[in-house]
């Protein structure tokens, strides 16, 4: 009997370990903090769950590769990137609607959090203002113009077009120069006849941080995201809050279609979004949060994009308009600017 | 040391194997893809590339400052190498192992302290504006000087070096020779040095050709995303724009260039026999 009995307790612990072994769900994330996620999100969230998260990170080209390549038997089941992304891969019908009933905390969500593609295929987790970050010391920025003005002229860096703040850029100078029409033609021709004069059109915003730093630059558009580069820095860098106020983006969650590990999927994006992991993310300044109940200390909230008035009033550009336009956009600037 | 041809080839076909499998194949597969068109056989990816005019700039670029730093390379080779030669040997040790130490040291950080030099606050700009050559800072970053000078300093050492080789092998008494009976230095270099060292000279100009045309850290960094070349631009299409296609027409276009670089010195090399 007594051998019966240690038989099947030790079969139950080889079950339940081959079980938990079986609930592995893989995430596909920005690299970006990846230790500090780590600590925060995913770590907590193996206990939560009794299984293993797997987190695959890279650039969002070679991320959504991997999604399209893998699709008719999904290797990731979660994944993390810009709305616009998220909408490309949802018209390859790539991603899964997702039932908002199983998510307790989507109606916690900031309205535009709540559905930003229209679909049900994606959710916003997070938030980020974009604005133009400058020298206060040498010079003083009050609109959007400012970047194509006179007395910058040699100083100013400007993101590139390929990357996610180049057509915030171009949309809110549009904005300030009275430029109409989607396809920035006007705008880029404009930026294209001061080229020379604009000191480079910088990729990443640690590059830009390098050159601010030195000197090289004094005055460029960023994402609130990268603030924390510039305000613990020992020059007097300012967050310009322009006439035709900030831009801004939100990042989505999305899951991948017919990826089997549907209840998971819903298990994570659900302690993602709760108040209680937005705010510990929140506070460890790793995103600004997409959940309207979190609340965080004065310290946290001046680095993060964060409050309803301001993401309320963010200038955010249609995902749908950025893929319908990019290749255009690329095209002008291309020959215009770059040529 | 084989008994017959055969076992020495049956020696090298696991690896002949594995490098076809792993590298030729989908090396080959990957720049097939820009001689295709809707799954059929075409020049069309080509023709496209080669019209548009920023494809056109980019790749004048590329080959201007490509062969611009193999010409300056060889021609400050060239000095170092006759110096160096010329030196006492423990001297001769030292000053070789100043030229090789950077090579020894990342790319990144060798092109990144470029920036802290080439910029508005930099030593070159303190100097010129100390001088009173200018009255406000140059701008050298993000310019064609700046690549130019980034990768002149990352290939100079290994043209140096094949030049070194070469004159190390020059007999002791052809330069004096020439010298006694009367030749000026200018055809000491012309009708001695050169000919003799044509070879170092090859391998130095096609390292450092083949170098300056697949650098990525130094273009990206110092000329950033005004100043391309094939080898960022190749880059932009496939990170930013997932155009595998493109990237593999440049990607052509890079090892055509590199291979003609080797042929057009082996053909100045041998032109002068």
């Amino acid at each position: 009997m007594k051998f019966f009995l240690c038989s099947a307790v030790s079969l139950s612990f080889l079950a339940s370990a081959v079980i938990a072994q079986d609930r592995t769900l893989t995430i596909s994330v920005y690299s970006f903090g990846k230790d500090a996620m780590d600590e925060a999100v995913f770590s907590p969230f193996e206990e939560v769950c009794g299984c293993d998260v797997v987190i695959e990170t890279g650039r969002s080209v070679e991320r959504m590769a991997k999604i399209e390549a893998n699709a008719a038997d999904p290797v990731i089941d979660v994944a993390v990137m810009s709305a616009q992304d998220a909408l490309s891969l949802a018209r390859q019908d790539l991603l899964s609607p997702m039932e908002f009933a199983k998510i307790s905390s989507h109606a916690d969500l900031y309205e535009s959090a709540q559905d930003p593609l229209g679909n049900q295929t994606a959710l916003g987790y997070g938030f980020y203002a974009t604005s133009i970050v400058y020298r206060s010391d040498l010079v003083q920025i009050d609109s959007w113009a400012d970047l194509l003005s006179d007395d910058l002229k040699g100083r100013v860096a400007l993101p590139n077009i390929t990357g996610t703040q180049g057509p915030l850029t171009l949309e809110m100078i549009s904005k300030a120069l009275g430029h109409e029409g989607a396809d920035y033609a006007a705008t880029i021709d404009a930026i294209g006849a001061q080229a020379d004069e604009i000191v480079t059109f910088y990729n990443r915003s640690s590059e830009l941080a390098q050159l601010m730093m030195q000197e090289e630059v004094i005055a460029a558009p960023v994402g609130r995201f990268a603030w924390s580069r510039f305000s613990g820095a020992d020059l007097p860098f300012a967050w310009a809050e322009p006439a035709e106020g900030q831009t801004g983006g939100m990042n989505v969650i999305v899951m991948t279609k017919d990826n089997g590990n549907e209840d998971l999927s819903y298990q994570f994006i659900d302690y993602w979004l709760s108040t209680k992991v937005q705010t510990r993310v929140a506070e460890a300044g790793l995103d600004s949060p997409a959940n309207s109940k979190v609340i965080v200390s004065d310290e946290a909230a001046a680095r993060l994009t964060y409050g309803a008035d301001l993401i309320n009033s963010l200038k955010m550009l249609d995902p749908a308009a950025i893929i319908d336009n990019r290749e255009a956009w690329v095209d002008r600037w291309n020959e215009k600017v770059v040529n | 040391m084989f008994q017959n041809r055969k076992e020495g080839l049956a020696l090298a076909l696991p690896a002949a194997i594995f490098t076809a499998l792993l590298f030729l194949l989908p090396v080959g597969m990957l720049l097939s893809e820009g001689f295709k068109v809707d799954g059929l056989w075409s020049m069309q990816g080509y023709i496209d590339f080669a019209t548009k005019p920023l494809n056109q700039t980019v790749f004048l670029r590329t080959l201007k400052l490509g062969f611009l730093v193999v010409l300056v390379s060889a021609i400050i080779g060239y000095a170092c190498a006759f110096c160096i030669v010329n030196l006492e040997g423990r001297h001769r040790g030292r000053v070789f192992g100043l030229i090789v130490l950077p090579l020894m040291i990342s790319p990144v950080a060798r092109t990144y302290a470029w920036i802290v030099i080439l910029g508005r606050t930099g030593i070159v700009n303190d100097t010129i504006t100390g001088l009173g050559l200018s009255e406000t800072p140059i701008r050298i970053l993000f310019t064609e000087t700046a690549v130019f000078i980034g990768l002149l300093q990352l290939f100079l050492p290994l043209m140096i070096i094949s030049l070194v080789s070469a004159m190390e092998n020059l007999p002791n008494d052809v330069i004096p020779a020439a010298r006694v009976l009367g030749a000026s230095w200018f055809k000491v270099f012309t009708k001695i040095i050169l000919p003799l060292t044509k070879d170092g000279l090859v391998i130095g100009g096609t390292l450092v050709f083949t170098g300056s045309l697949t650098a990525y850290i130094t273009p990206a960094i110092l000329g950033g995303s005004k100043v391309l070349m094939l080898e960022t631009l190749l880059y932009q299409r496939v990170n930013v724009a997932n155009d595998f296609v493109s990237a593999g027409i440049i990607a052509t276009i890079l090892i055509i260039m590199s291979f003609g670089a080797n042929v057009l010195l082996k053909r100045i090399a041998t032109a002068r026999d």
